[in-house]
């Protein structure tokens, strides 16, 4: 129930989306898409969080946030997050541009997969922001959840629209103390270009989903990576639409996890609808303390994208007998002019170039910490701007020889 | 400096000895070449004195400078100042050669009680060893010797050596995959690098190499022994009339 006056667009989608709800595949052991995946994404789970101070938990904090969101409100920081709404504001509008956006493609990744938490957050928005840029932003907006909440669940429902020939960056990191599920809908227009970064740090606790999903018009891109440091249960899932021609997209991944039966879940599924789009998948995980990645990802090729480049590469390095990492690639292609591959490896730290390394004085931590660093390299690659790769890598580097020394 | 007594070494993974009761004393400033045939036991001794794992010595002892060198840890052997140039020195994507070296040379220092060495004097210590030994720059910028060709990598060991300043180097077929060209350029890296305090093992299989690198020693080595020692002279005799009459020496030491 929405204790908020909410429009009638609002209320009139919320009926057509609660009526189809019920066909929709619950959560179990059973789906498919969750036989490998840790259920407690949708346990009541319970921590006691009274002793966490909240102002020692930096996260992934390393860029000033420029808007954070708590539990149940949001606060704008810096000019940039000027042009950013609440979420409740927009479904209370009834002339806010978010009308013709929201729900509309959560909807539409019902037909493909099965995603009923995603449904449950079109229902029940309890916090978020939706914001449409129509000219580029020279700097990265830096979104800050910071979430401690009693409640069981925090649905957290998120809009991006990107006009025609605009550019911009966001990064999402924090912490988050509840159990979280958030759905963000992203539309880019043509020639429009979105890195998203999702960090998410050591210190989400509790369990966490995130959606998100995305609709491309043509010569847009889209890059997002995602980062995963020790979280308790992290599922993502990501589906792209590919509409136009000449889209490029990125999806690259690092889990670094070496906290006891910690995870990490990874689901991506890429729509090439349009000719001549490219979209590249680098997964990197680096697994210890019977820890688990899953990494499941779909290139799905329509008839009419012909001259489609397609790329996945998804790869683990396993640092106890324990750990896990389940992969599972799938391409399904119906054009006969296109390039497609991947490819999956699983593998323990190389021991002629440990050898290499500790012959020339490198102490055994170091070594490993560079040979990670070196695994997960491709990965961070994949970001273009030279200053937040920078950042990040400088920040995962310490982060690793923290936690994963002997 | 290093003092080899009857050390018997075997394969981890299956029960063959490979090295099978060899003496060695060297002294510093000592240039001592190790010659042999192919499954002599060469290229383990030069992994077993590195500290590489996958083999159990089963007996004898190795010192350094007194102290017992098998108890010691790959990384400590090579603080203590030991160094393998590695017949084939492996690639490591990811990993930045500078960034290596940089590491590798400071925490040396660190293990020694030494000072670290700073951004800017590590480069320009890095570029002058770089020039001599005619490395270009893209080469180290480029991740550790990776799309390098064979005499580049060598070079590389080479550079690593001047960098790291090791007081026992061990030379593993430095030779092989070298063109005349880049055997003299790494040859005259070893040699400008020749001192009163340091010692060198040179494994080979050929007496060439030890044309430009000139011995005090040379040790024939057959199935897991030593079995003639001698000077450069001998160098030049297994040159021409190969490996054949010390093979049968290798038999009557059983």
């Amino acid at each position: 129930m929405n204790h908020v006056n909410t429009s009638d667009w609002y209320d009139s989608l919320r009926r057509e989306l609660e009526s189809n709800s019920l066909s929709i595949e619950k959560v179990s052991r059973r789906s498919e898409y969750w036989r490998k995946s840790n259920l407690d994404i949708v346990s009541d789970f319970v921590q006691d969080t009274s002793q966490i101070d909240l102002s020692q938990l930096k996260g992934t904090c390393l860029f000033e946030p420029d808007l954070t969101v708590h539990g149940d409100i949001m606060k704008l920081g810096s000019e940039e997050s000027k042009s950013v709404l609440s979420i409740m504001d927009v479904i209370t509008d009834e002339e806010s541009f978010a009308k013709n956006y929201f729900g509309r493609l959560e909807e539409k990744s019902q037909k493909l997969i099965p995603r009923p938490l995603a449904r449950d957050n079109s229902l029940s928005p309890k916090v978020g922001y939706a914001i449409s840029f129509s000219d580029s932003f020279k700097k990265p907006l830096v979104i800050h959840n910071r979430t401690k909440t009693s409640a069981s669940n925090c649905f957290q429902r998120n809009l991006i629209v990107i006009k025609d020939d605009v550019e911009a960056t966001i990064i999402e990191t924090g912490n988050n103390l509840s159990v979280f599920n958030s759905v963000t809908e992203i539309y880019l227009g043509k020639n429009a270009k979105l890195n998203f970064l999702d960090l998410t740090g050591q210190n989400n606790i509790f369990p966490k989903i995130s959606h998100k999903f995305c609709d491309l018009a043509e010569n847009s891109t889209f890059n997002h990576f995602g980062l995963r440091l020790n979280t308790k249960a992290t599922r993502t899932e990501l589906e792209l639409h590919l509409n136009g021609h000449g889209i490029n997209t990125s999806i690259a991944n690092v889990s670094l996890i070496n906290k006891r039966d910690h995870f990490s879940d990874e689901n991506v599924l890429i729509n090439h609808n349009a000719y001549e789009c490219k979209s590249r998948q680098v997964f990197k995980s680096v697994l210890e303390n019977d820890c688990t990645s899953i990494v499941r990802g779909k290139i799905y090729v329509a008839p009419e994208a012909q001259k489609t480049d397609g790329y996945q590469s998804s790869r683990s390095l396993l640092l106890n007998d324990k750990s896990k990492f389940l992969c599972k690639p799938e391409l399904e292609i119906y054009a006969d002019d296109v390039i497609c591959s991947h490819g999956s490896t699983s593998s323990s730290l190389d021991k002629e170039s440990l050898f290499y390394l500790l012959s020339r004085g490198v102490r055994k931590d170091k070594a490993k910490e560079m040979l990670i660093a070196a695994f997960i390299s491709e990965a961070l690659d994949e970001i273009e701007d030279e200053d937040i790769k920078s950042a990040l890598s400088h920040y995962i580097d310490n982060w690793t020889s923290s936690f994963f020394h002997e | 400096m290093l003092k080899i007594d009857n050390l018997k070494v075997s394969l981890e993974e299956e029960d063959k000895q490979i090295i099978k009761g060899l003496s060695l004393s060297i002294n510093p400033g000592e240039v001592h070449a190790i010659m042999g045939p192919n499954g002599s036991g060469k290229s383990t001794l030069s992994s077993v004195l590195a500290g590489k794992d996958g083999y159990v010595v089963n007996n004898g002892t190795v010192k350094f400078d007194g102290s017992d060198l098998l108890d010691a840890e790959v990384e400590e052997r090579a603080a203590l100042g030991i160094f393998l140039a590695f017949q084939y020195p492996i690639e490591i994507p990811g990993v930045g050669n500078m960034n290596f070296l940089r590491t590798a040379l400071n925490s040396q220092r660190k293990t020694r009680g030494q000072e670290e060495l700073n951004a800017a004097d590590f480069l320009k210590l890095v570029r002058s060893i770089a020039k001599d030994l005619e490395i270009s720059d893209e080469m180290m910028k480029r991740p550790v010797n990776v799309g390098a060709s064979g005499g580049e990598k060598k070079r590389n060991e080479i550079l690593q050596m001047c960098l790291l300043e090791p007081r026992f180097v061990i030379l593993d077929e430095t030779d092989s995959g070298l063109d005349v060209d880049a055997m003299k350029l790494v040859s005259r890296g070893v040699n400008n690098f020749l001192s009163s305090s340091r010692s060198f093992l040179v494994i080979t299989h050929y007496q060439r190499l030890l044309n430009y690198i000139v011995p005090d020693f040379v040790h024939i080595m057959v199935d897991g022994r030593i079995v003639k020692t001698g000077d450069k002279k001998l160098a030049l005799h297994v040159e021409e009339t190969g490996y054949k009459d010390f093979l049968q020496l290798g038999k009557e030491k059983h």
